[in-house]
Order: C-alpha cells, then structure tokens, then sequence
C-alpha cells in the first residue's frame, strides 16, 4: 500500500510545472484527544503523550525552513452555546526533525516556532493543552478546531 | 502488533486520523509577463476526501527584534508596494480532493496596465480540512466528551517577474558573541535590484590554520532589509582568536537553477576571540 502511494505521489509530482522544485506537505495525523472528562477537574494532555497527543506530519525540500504557527481555540464550543475552557502553555507544542515523539524541541504554540526539515525532508508537531471544565460543566460533545499554518520560505 | 496498537487507541479513546493534508508542489511559484500564469498541484494521500481553500495575501520574511526570521503581513499595501495579492487570481478557489487524486491550481495574473519591470510578490494560502472527526468517549449524554479537529494551512510564495529583473544583496554589521555552547552570528543583509535575494548563507568558524571548526548553511531570502541572528555550534572552544566568516550565494538546492536569479557572492568575515 506505501508502494503504491508513493508511486502515486510520485507520478503526481512529475507533472508538475517548473518540475525540479520539491513537494511540501503538512498532515494532521493525530488529533488532541482528552475522551470523557469529569467536570471541575482539569485534564491534562502532555505533548510527549504517544496517544492522546496532537500530531501533524511536515515534509518539504531538505535542509529548508519553514515557520509554524498554531491557531488554537481558547474554548471549546458545546450543548446551547456552553463553552469549555481549552489552554496551552508556554512548551506545549514539540517539534521533531526525526520525526520521534521522545525527541522534541519545545516551543510555546502561542508563538511562531522556526522549523528546519530533516535532510530527509521531514518533521512532526506535536501538540499538548489542558481542558478545564468547570465543576457546574454541562454535559454534552464539545468540539473545536486546531489550526497548523506552515509558511515555507523563500 | 497492529492490532495491539488499535486496541489501545480504543482503550484510551484516541483519535487518530486517515491523514488530513494535501502533498502541494512546488513550493514556490515563479509566473511571468509572458504566461501570465503558472500552476500549483495538489495531491490527496489519504483515505478520505480533502477540502481546500485557496486565498492570497501580500507578506514577505523579515526578522524581529531577536533576529529570528518571521512574516511580515501587510493587509493593505499601497501603490508603492511590489504587492501582487490583489491581482493574481486562483481557479478553482474552493475544491474537493478525493482520495488519492489530484488537482491543478492555475494562477492567473492580470497586473494594472504600465506595471513596471521588478518582481512582484504575494504568498498563496492553501488551507485544507479533512472530515469532521467524530467525538470520542463513551456514548453517554450525562459525560462531558472532547472533540477536536485539525485544520492546516498552507503558506507558499507566489513572484511574478516582469522585464529585466535582477538582484543583489549588501552585507554589513557583522558581530558574533558566545552564548552558552554556540556562536551567535548577526549580519545586516540588504536587497539590491528589483528581486528579492533567494539565496543562501554559509558561515563558518575557522582557526588560525584556516580549519573549519563549526560552520552551519541556511536557506534566505532577503526581500528588503533583514537581520537574522543564526547559531552555530562550538560546544567547549579552547581559549583563543578564530575568525567567522559569512558567505552568501544563490546557490539553493530546492529551486530549480533557471528560476534562480544569479547574483555574485558576497563575503565578509569577523575576529571571534574566546576568552
């Protein structure tokens, strides 16, 4: 199946114009997860946690640099307009140039973080936050949407 | 072992996904007066449908205060500006990539008539969503369940050259200081001719021998006056002189050579004295 996606991405590349130039890249692979939560209690998602850790894939031309910034929701949004306190601290975002979550670069996601692709030209993001649901938390699905701008220089 | 691996997500309640995001080449695109146009694609790895909005805005890299290199949005450029943001057009601008397909972006430009020879800029925004992630957790309506969606953005440059374009780039106030285990670099580096400077920086710490003992070479691109502070690593250097030089070239690996504008090298030096 890699195979024939990569083959696939290949002969997709191939017809590109100004051909020489090298794909970029960016994938959500994991999204934030906190499951069921108890209100009054916070629930804290670390960005070193495998699981339930946000996590987005970057590629592009080796050895290059790019910049990260996150667009990141302070609330999330439930039943009737209730809002559930959502926040990031200052090393709640990783990045990892070989793409091992064990092997990250803090950085606070609030701010625009410098990334260098791997000579592989490759990277991951990773991504923590602490929901914070009130003791009087009306129950219900709340939902919101974490944003990862990649702007690839020149 | 896979299926250890699914059973723990389940567990945990984790959400991983099919894979939200377009593979998008090339990472910058270079249009001229004669075409007028140029093409992005897009290529949808993943097993469920991708939607993608396209847009443009007028910014160009510059450094802050730490020398660190940022974006430089400007949301109403005037007439003075080399901003292409308002007259390049995208089509299609909202589209659906199926799994596992393409698309073509073509750009068109239609600049204001007597546009003078230079390069223009804008940068293309690609923002793409997969399908809604479903909330997980137990299916209680008493419990308090979390659900997020990734969302990710895109951002490559967009130059339209139009006449005689050229570039050049002046390097002046190059300092150095130790900070911890590394080498701080600063340069003031300033854009000549109507282009921006794609290029490339190399420094290196020699010794007295001429060895090199720390070098480091990054990507740049110079739109009008930067002064980006780079780190070079010399962990435990012996008390002594060395010297730093800086070399600038358009040299890029990721560009191919016929869209880089040529310019001659330009280099500079400092004494670096560890005490």
């Amino acid at each position: 199946m890699r195979g024939l996606r990569y083959a696939l991405l290949l002969s997709a590349t191939a017809v590109v114009p100004l051909a020489g130039q090298r794909p970029l890249t960016v994938t959500g692979i994991q999204s934030l997860t906190f499951g069921t939560l108890i209100p009054g209690i916070p629930s804290v998602v670390s960005r070193t946690d495998a699981v339930k850790s946000g996590r987005f894939d970057v590629g592009g031309p080796h050895d290059t640099q790019g910049r990260l910034t996150f667009t990141l929701p302070s609330v999330l949004t439930g039943p009737a307009g209730a809002t559930l306190p959502l926040t990031f601290s200052g090393s709640d975002a990783g990045f990892s140039q070989s793409q091992n979550i064990g092997s990250q670069i803090g950085f606070d996601p609030k701010q625009p973080f410098l990334m260098t692709f791997s000579g592989q030209g490759r990277g991951s993001v990773f991504l923590g936050a602490t929901a914070r649901p009130a003791p009087t938390q009306r129950a219900g699905s709340y939902t919101g949407t974490i944003t990862l701008n990649l702007t690839a220089f020149p | 072992m896979k299926r250890t691996g699914l059973s723990l997500a389940l567990l945990w309640g984790a959400a991983p996904l099919a894979g939200q995001g377009v593979v998008i080449a090339p990472h910058a695109v270079f249009m001229d007066a004669r075409t007028r146009s140029g093409a992005v694609l897009l290529y949808n790895p993943n097993t469920e449908p991708v939607e993608v909005a396209i847009s443009f805005f007028f910014g160009y890299p510059a450094t802050d205060s730490a020398g660190i290199i940022v974006v430089r949005t400007v949301e109403h450029p005037d007439s003075t500006s080399p901003s292409a943001a308002s007259w390049i057009q995208a089509f299609p601008r909202r589209l659906t990539v199926p799994p596992l397909e393409r698309q073509t972006i073509r750009l068109l430009a239609s600049p204001p008539p007597g546009l003078a020879d230079g390069e223009y800029w804008a940068r293309l925004v690609i923002s793409a969503k997969g399908g809604q992630l479903p909330v997980t957790g137990v299916a209680d309506t008493a419990k308090v369940r979390v659900g997020l969606t990734l969302e990710v953005r895109t951002i490559i440059g967009v130059f339209y050259r139009k006449g005689a374009v050229y570039t050049g780039i002046s390097l002046s106030g190059l300092r150095t200081a130790v900070v911890g285990d590394s080498l701080a670099v600063w340069a003031r580096l300033t854009q000549q001719g109507n282009a921006a400077y794609i290029g490339s920086a190399h420094a290196a710490l020699v010794d007295s021998t001429g060895k090199t003992l720390a070098e480091m070479k990054a990507p740049i691109g110079v739109y009008y006056t930067m002064e980006p502070r780079y780190a070079l690593p010399i962990g435990a250097l012996a008390p002594g002189r060395y010297r730093l030089r800086l070399d600038l070239s358009t040299a890029r690996e990721d560009l191919a050579p016929e869209l880089v504008l040529p310019s001659p090298p330009v280099r500079d030096s400092v004494e670096v004295r560890v005490p």
